[in-house]
Order: C-alpha cells, then sequence, then structure tokens
C-alpha cells in the first residue's frame, strides 16, 4: 500500500493557543481511515490546515510525493483531493443537477479517466437523489443536502475523499445508508478519511484509526487496537465505546 | 456552450420586445421622447453589465458610474486628441473601462462584506476628483465636449430617430452578450460563488480571479455606455459620474431584477419613464424612485418583474386552475 | 505661517464636525452592523431644522437642541420601519439607505426648495492672537464637540449600558442569553449615533452655509475617518478625524485645496487595504449568529 498524503510535523497556533502540536499521519491508498478525538482534540484544525482554509505554522503535507503544504482551498481538489464539510453545504438557489454540474465542470483537467461516475447523472443516481434533479437545493430535506454534498465532492474525480462529520444530524438509517456507500469507495479507486467524534460510525467505516487529544496523536492504528489502548479509553472516559 | 430550448426561450421575450421598440420611430414621436428612451437604452446598456456583476455574482459596486465615466471621457479625449470617432472609440473605451475595473476589483476584492461597498464608492469619488483636478486635459469641472458626429458607411446617425435606432441595437448586442454568459458555464460559475463562496472554492473553482474577471466584463458594458453617452450628450463633466449617480443604476437594477434577462431592460425602461406617465416634476420623481427602492429591497429583493411574476404565479394557484406557462423564463436560474 | 495656523484653525473645526459624524457611524457600524448612508442626510436634517428654528426667533441653542431631538426622533422612526429588518443582510440596509439618501435630500427640496440656507452666526467675537483670526463660534464648534465626544465616550466604556453594549457586538446570541435586551439596545445605539449627527448639522450651519446635497459631501468622509480609525473605536474615530482635520488644514495652507477630499478617500482605501480593522484597532462589524 504506498502512501497517498503524508502529513509530517503539521503545527498550527492561533495567538497564543496551539491547536495542532507536530501532527504525523500518513493516509495509504485503498484504505478508510478515522480520525477521531473529543471536541477541541484539533480534528477540525487539522482538516481545515490540510484543505487550505488555514496555512500551518510549521510541518508539511505531501500529496502522491509533491509538497502541497499551504496551497490554496481551490487547488486542493484540482489535486485530486476532494472534500465535504461539518455543515451541509450546497449551492441553494441552484437545482440540484445544476449543483452537480458546476462540480463535474471544474474537476482537475488531468482527472481521472477511469472514474466510476463521470456524469452528472450518474452520481445522482448513485447517492440516490436522482429524483431531486430539479428541486432547488436550498429546500432538500437536510439529509438529501448530505448526500448531494457528497455527490458534488465525488464529482471532482478525486482519489481521496477528507469527510468532516459526514454524518452529524443524519438519523441512524440514513447514516448506515451513507456508511454503505462510502465503504465502495476504495473498491473505486478512492481512499477515505474520516473525521468524526461519533465512535460507532467509526467502528463500523474504518479499519484503521488515528486517535487525536489537544493536538497530538495519541494513537495510530487497527481500529481494534486503539479502542483497547488504555490512553484512548482514558481519553474517552465515560464515553461509550 | 451548450444551448437548450428552454435558454432560447428566456431571450425570445427579450429579442421580441427589441423589435417592437425598433419599430417605434415609425410612428413619429416627439423628441422628448426619443431623447428619454436613448437616456433609457444608454443605462439599459450599463446594466446589463451590473446584472453580470450583481445579479450573477452577487457582488454589489458602487463604482459601476465611474466606468461608464471611463467610457464616455475616453471618447471625448479620442475624438479631441486624436480625431479619433464613434466605432473605434467603442472598443477602445471598452477595454478602457475594463483596465479601471480591474483597478478598482482587485485591491477591492481583498477586503471582506459590507467594507467592499464602501470601497468602490470611495473609488467612484475619488475618480471624480482626479477628473475634476485634471486640468486642460480632463476639462476640470466643466468637463469637456464631443466635437465628432456619429457616421456609419457615411450617413450622419446625429438625428434623434436614427441615433434611436442605433441604441436599439447596442441594447440588443447587450442583451444578447448577457444571455451568452448566463447560460454558459461561466455564467453558472459566477452563480456558484454567488450561492456559496467556500463551497465554489472547495470545488476548485478560483473565486477571485472569477470576481476579479465580473468586475472586467462587467466594466466592459460600462465603457461602451459611456461611449454612447458621451455622443448623445455631446458634453460630458465629472459630477455626472461621480458615486451618487450610481444610486440610481442599483435603483433600476433591483427594480427590474438582477437575475432575470428581462431585468435591465424592464428597470431602465421603467425608471425613465414613470415619471413622464405620471406627470412628475424632477424633484417629485426622485422621492418616488427612493421610496421605490427601499419598497423594493425590503419587499420586493428579486425584483419587480420577478414579483410579478410571483404574484401571477399564486393567483394562478389561487384559483385552482392548474399552473400552465405563467412562468416568466428565466435566464438559467 | 500666519496663514497656515489660520488654515489649522478653519481645519480643526470642520474636523469637530466629521468626528461627530464619525462617532455616530463608528457606533452604528461598528456595533449594530447598520450602514446608513443616509447618515449625510441626517445631519443635513439637522441643519434644516436648526435654520428653521432660528429663521422663526428661536435662539440658537435651544433652535440646536430642537435640531438634535428632531434626527434622533426620524432615526428611532427610521430604524423601528426600515433598518432593523436589515440587520440579517447589511447590504440590503445600505441600499435602502441609498434611497433613504435620494429621499430625504428631495423631500427637503419640495419643501424648502434646493437654495443655500444660513443663519447668523450665533457668536461673532473674533480674537486676534499674534497675526491668527480666532473666531469664537469656531472655538465653540470644537468645544461642543470635545464635550459632547467625552461624555458618549464615557457612558460608551464606564456605564452598564456600553457595557452590555460592547458585549452585543462579540456575541449577539450570548448577550441576548443573558438577558440583554439587544434589539433595544441596537435601537438606542442608532439614536444616539443620529441625535449626533443631529449636532453636527446643527454645529456646521453655525459655521457655513448648507444645501440639501450638503450631507453627500459629509457622509463620505465620516465613515472613512471611522474606518480608519477602527469600527466600533471611540478614540479611534476622534484620532483620525483629528488627524485628518490636520492633514487637510494643512493641505488647504500649502494650496492644494482641490485635493482635499482625496485624503480621506485614499487614506482609506489603503487603511482597508492593509489594515482592515483601522489605524487604532476596531471590529470589522459585530459579528452575526
Amino acid at each position: 500500500m504506498s502512501v497517498l498524503l503524508d502529513i509530517k510535523g503539521l503545527r498550527k497556533q492561533f495567538g497564543g493557543v496551539t491547536a495542532l502540536s507536530g501532527i504525523d499521519l500518513a493516509i495509504n491508498e485503498g484504505e478508510i481511515l478515522g480520525v477521531v478525538g473529543p471536541n477541541g482534540s484539533g480534528k477540525t484544525t487539522l482538516f481545515n490546515v490540510v484543505t487550505g482554509v488555514h496555512k500551518p505554522t510549521a510541518g508539511t503535507v505531501t500529496w502522491k510525493g509533491k509538497d502541497i503544504t499551504g496551497i490554496p482551498a481551490n487547488q486542493i481538489s484540482r489535486n485530486g483531493i476532494g472534500y465535504t464539510f461539518q455543515q451541509a453545504m450546497a449551492f441553494p438557489g441552484l437545482t440540484v443537477l445544476e449543483n452537480v454540474q458546476i462540480a463535474t465542470e471544474h474537476s482537475a483537467a488531468s482527472a481521472r479517466t477511469d472514474f466510476a461516475w463521470p456524469t452528472p447523472a450518474s452520481l445522482l443516481d448513485f447517492v440516490g437523489i436522482a429524483d431531486l434533479a430539479n428541486e432547488k437545493a436550498g429546500i432538500l430535506p437536510f439529509g438529501s443536502l448530505r448526500l448531494l454534498g457528497l455527490a458534488l465532492a465525488l464529482a471532482t474525480r478525486p482519489s481521496l475523499l477528507l469527510l468532516d462529520e459526514p454524518a452529524a444530524g443524519l438519523n441512524d438509517r440514513e447514516t448506515a445508508a451513507l456508511v454503505g456507500l462510502v465503504q465502495q469507495f476504495p473498491a473505486h479507486g478512492i481512499s477515505v478519511c474520516v473525521i468524526d467524534h461519533d465512535m460507532k460510525l467509526m467502528q463500523m467505516l474504518c479499519k484503521r484509526l488515528a486517535v487525536l487529544d489537544f493536538g497530538s496523536k495519541i494513537a495510530d492504528g487497527p481500529t481494534a487496537d486503539v479502542l483497547h489502548d488504555p490512553k484512548v479509553l482514558e481519553v474517552y472516559l465515560g464515553g461509550e465505546l | 456552450m451548450i444551448k437548450s430550448v428552454s435558454s432560447l426561450r428566456s431571450l425570445a421575450p427579450v429579442l421580441i420586445v427589441l423589435l417592437l421598440l425598433a419599430l417605434v420611430p415609425l410612428f413619429s414621436p416627439s423628441n422628448r421622447f426619443l431623447s428619454l428612451a436613448i437616456s433609457a437604452g444608454i443605462n439599459i446598456i450599463a446594466l446589463y453589465g451590473l446584472s453580470v456583476l450583481f445579479g450573477q455574482t452577487g457582488i454589489l459596486s458602487m463604482g459601476h458610474t465611474a466606468l461608464v465615466g471611463v467610457g464616455a471621457y475616453t471618447a471625448a479625449l479620442l475624438a479631441r486628441d486624436f480625431d479619433i470617432g464613434f466605432w473605434v472609440s467603442i472598443p477602445v473605451a471598452g477595454i478602457m473601462a475594463a483596465i479601471v475595473a480591474a483597478i478598482i476589483g482587485i485591491p477591492s476584492l481583498r477586503v471582506s462584506g459590507h467594507h467592499f461597498v464602501i470601497m468602490t464608492f470611495a473609488f467612484g469619488q475619488l475618480m471624480t476628483i482626479i477628473l475634476t483636478n485634471g486640468g486642460d486635459y480632463t476639462g476640470g469641472a466643466s468637463g469637456l465636449d464631443m466635437g465628432k458626429p456619429v457616421t456609419m458607411f457615411g450617413a450622419d446617425l446625429d438625428a434623434l430617430p436614427r441615433f434611436y435606432l442605433l441604441v436599439v441595437a447596442f441594447v440588443t448586442i447587450s442583451a444578447v452578450a448577457s444571455w451568452a454568459i448566463i447560460n454558459s458555464s461561466y455564467g453558472r460559475t459566477l452563480r456558484a460563488i454567488r450561492e456559496n463562496e467556500k463551497l465554489a472554492a472547495a470545488l476548485g473553482i478560483n473565486v477571485g480571479r472569477h470576481k476579479i474577471g465580473a468586475f472586467i466584463v462587467s466594466g466592459v458594458f460600462a465603457g461602451v455606455s459611456g461611449v454612447l453617452l458621451a455622443y448623445f450628450l455631446r458634453h460630458i463633466s465629472p459630477g455626472q459620474f461621480a458615486s451618487f449617480p450610481s444610486i440610481y443604476l442599483a435603483l433600476m437594477v433591483m427594480i427590474g431584477g438582477a437575475r432575470l434577462l428581462l431585468g435591465p431592460l424592464a428597470g431602465g425602461i421603467l425608471v425613465s419613464f414613470l415619471p413622464e406617465v405620471l406627470n412628475l416634476d424632477p424633484v417629485q420623481s426622485r422621492i418616488l424612485y427612493g421610496v421605490c427602492l427601499i419598497a423594493v429591497i425590503l419587499f420586493l429583493p428579486n425584483g419587480l418583474i420577478a414579483g410579478i411574476a410571483d404574484g401571477w404565479t399564486w393567483l394562478a394557484k389561487m384559483s385552482k386552475r392548474t399552473p400552465a406557462a405563467g412562468n416568466v423564463p428565466e435566464a438559467g436560474r | 505661517m500666519d496663514i497656515l495656523l489660520q488654515q489649522l484653525l478653519n481645519g480643526l473645526s470642520i474636523a469637530s464636525v466629521i468626528t461627530l459624524i464619525a462617532v455616530g457611524v463608528t457606533l452604528i457600524f461598528g456595533l449594530t452592523g447598520i450602514i446608513n448612508f443616509a447618515h449625510g442626510e441626517f445631519l443635513m436634517v439637522g441643519s434644516i431644522v436648526t435654520w428653521l428654528a432660528v429663521s422663526n426667533g428661536i435662539a440658537f441653542p435651544l433652535a440646536l437642541i430642537l435640531g438634535v431631538l428632531a434626527v434622533a426622533l426620524m432615526g428611532f422612526v427610521l430604524e423601528r420601519i426600515i433598518f432593523r429588518f436589515t440587520l440579517e443582510r447589511p447590504t440590503n440596509g445600505f441600499i435602502v439607505s441609498l434611497g433613504l439618501i435620494v429621499v430625504l435630500q428631495h423631500i427637503v427640496i419640495l419643501f424648502w426648495n434646493a437654495n443655500q440656507k444660513s443663519i447668523p452666526r450665533p457668536l461673532t467675537t473674533v480674537w486676534e492672537i499674534g497675526g491668527v483670526r480666532i473666531a469664537s463660534v469656531r472655538v465653540m464648534v470644537i468645544l461642543m464637540t470635545i464635550a459632547v465626544v467625552a461624555m458618549t465616550y464615557v457612558m460608551i466604556t464606564r456605564s452598564r449600558y456600553g457595557r452590555a453594549l460592547r458585549a452585543s457586538v462579540e456575541d449577539r446570541d450570548t448577550a441576548a442569553l443573558m438577558g440583554i435586551p439587544v434589539r433595544r439596545y441596537i435601537t438606542g445605539v442608532f439614536v444616539l449615533g443620529s441625535a449626533l449627527a443631529g449636532l453636527a448639522g446643527g454645529l456646521l450651519i453655525a459655521l457655513f452655509p448648507i444645501t440639501p446635497f450638503t450631507g453627500g459631501t459629509m457622509v463620505m468622509k465620516g465613515f472613512a475617518v471611522a474606518l480608519i480609525g477602527g469600527l466600533g473605536n471611540l478614540s479611534g474615530a476622534v484620532a483620525a478625524g483629528l488627524i485628518l482635520g490636520i492633514v487637510e488644514g494643512l493641505s488647504a495652507g500649502y494650496g492644494f485645496s482641490e485635493w482635499t477630499d482625496a485624503y480621506s478617500f485614499g487614506l482609506m482605501i489603503l487603511v482597508l487595504l492593509f489594515r482592515p480593522h483601522g489605524l487604532f484597532g476596531g471590529t470589522s462589524g459585530p459579528k452575526m449568529a
């Protein structure tokens, strides 16, 4: 398994607050990695630094061997990294179909020609909202909005998908459906990194977990092992595993 | 660029209206009417530019009249110093206005939300000051005369009916250009930026570059409008292009509706002719304008035309008929 | 040298008026997010009311108070029926204020024509000190501005009201949760800012004749000063007003009076680009939910 995204020594300081203090993390090709941690552990900061919202104070991010540390947000997807946000994001005044069309039109020029869902229609079919194609995204029910967000990220033809709390706000049935979709990605050449604090979701989805706490990584390995790691248990004292 | 049947449908009403307007001179209208119509037309061209910037991209700029001024002054200076006439002035003025738009746009876009509007306002005022202090070169506070007539294939176009047709032609070109932009993937990208900038960037769109591009495009329309203005009024002065007159442009685009293809046309005509129809003097009509602007923002943020269309659809539903073709074809919303 | 000092003094009295506008703007824009470009017209209305009162035989001090009250009332009414609906979308508020500019200017023209209006100077003594003519009326304007701004400053920084107000800027929701009647405070700030504009108008007409269009020329400077000083930063606005007054006075003194207006705009553009929080630090506007 080759390393797709290699994060080394990543630090991020906001004034006097150290949100990330030297994170080393590697995302391998073909895997679904989970990054977990309680609120305030730096998960979202990590996400924001990798996706170009913030520039890191120190450290490097290497993508397929190429240094992409600090590149602006709009070049991230052009390099083949797609991502979805914590809040469900779409273009509310435009139809669902137009939303996906925009995403497809801006996928990287060097995008993969072997992509499993080459057309907007096929993407809508895959996530299951094809019947909503002509509705304005702004009136979509929340679950469908989340699926649209996923479709948009897929439309950029990524080799890696970063999902920030993708199931937040979804009920159990919707979460299971989402899990079903995400589990198919590695088989289609899309590696996944999910950031969340919902342990149940992570157990369902991820074979490997990295755990953050107060800006540092405290565990990294196969899910079952990590969940029995005493350091991790301490951090989640009182939490359900 | 794929033009679907429905997007052609949005162009049709506008073309029909313009065709009808082109026939107006056959009815021997008064000079006053023609003058008003020409003024409206010149504004409408600028408004189509504003609709790309504001309607599609969601950027409200108060520097638009300044860009019209760039076009006007370019035309006047070309005529005075280089004996260059109308037809060459058009592209040159378009380019000059595009450059100034970039100069205003690039710094302004680095500034957040509400500060941005103030920035563009300040730039507009600054331009007026520069023009006023330009001494003999720019004619100072009293401005410049336009020395040359407009001719086409040797025929003089200065007579009002002929100038009117010239303006209608340019309005048609503006409308078609605007339609082409709206229905292209470029237009879709601009709308994406308007709807959700952060998401647009996440999907690979270079938001900054596109915003400046929208600014520049709006500048081209404004520049062309300025040339026509200079040749129509035969005299221009800095005060006409200050930031406050931008208020009237904003009014027209709001009332007509910034996102519909018919919007600029409707807004420009309404604002020019309503005082005539209601027989109001300039002071009263301005009070009406102001009140209308406030009312439109508060109650019909999508503009009068969209409001009427919505009202129509609502009425149709209320009377329990099938809501058939009651929708005004929207330009690629 | 005399001319320079003369111009400096003149510049300072105008700067006082602009500072009053700027303080109003910095409070309203900085603390409530309402961009009221018609603020200049509020000043103009203050001038007109003062003028009307004086023309009808009312003494200047009372006329001034009437002007302030009239504009404060107008501000209250406008905030309640229009501006409060634009709190969530400041751009709409801005466009609405543009409409207001047109309406206010032309209502005044409708009733009292577009010509210059002036009142006899309320104080006519002129002191001559070392070749510089110091008009007492200018000194009055400067002193009144200092007094009013100082009172406003004390109220905003020391009183409970002021503290609650500044809390509302930081986090509107939390402030509301803590029982602060945010909406009412917003109205209050708007009325206060408007009153300051009214005062500025009354003082302005004591110095110079005004026209219905005077507001338009002053408002941009007021915004510029407020932004340069830092939004919501009262002392910043004062400092910026002072600086601008001196710069403009110097410029006029050295013969560059045509460019006077350009300084405020140019400086504001530079500040927005490189120090968007203003030279002396301020908010960039209230954080909306």
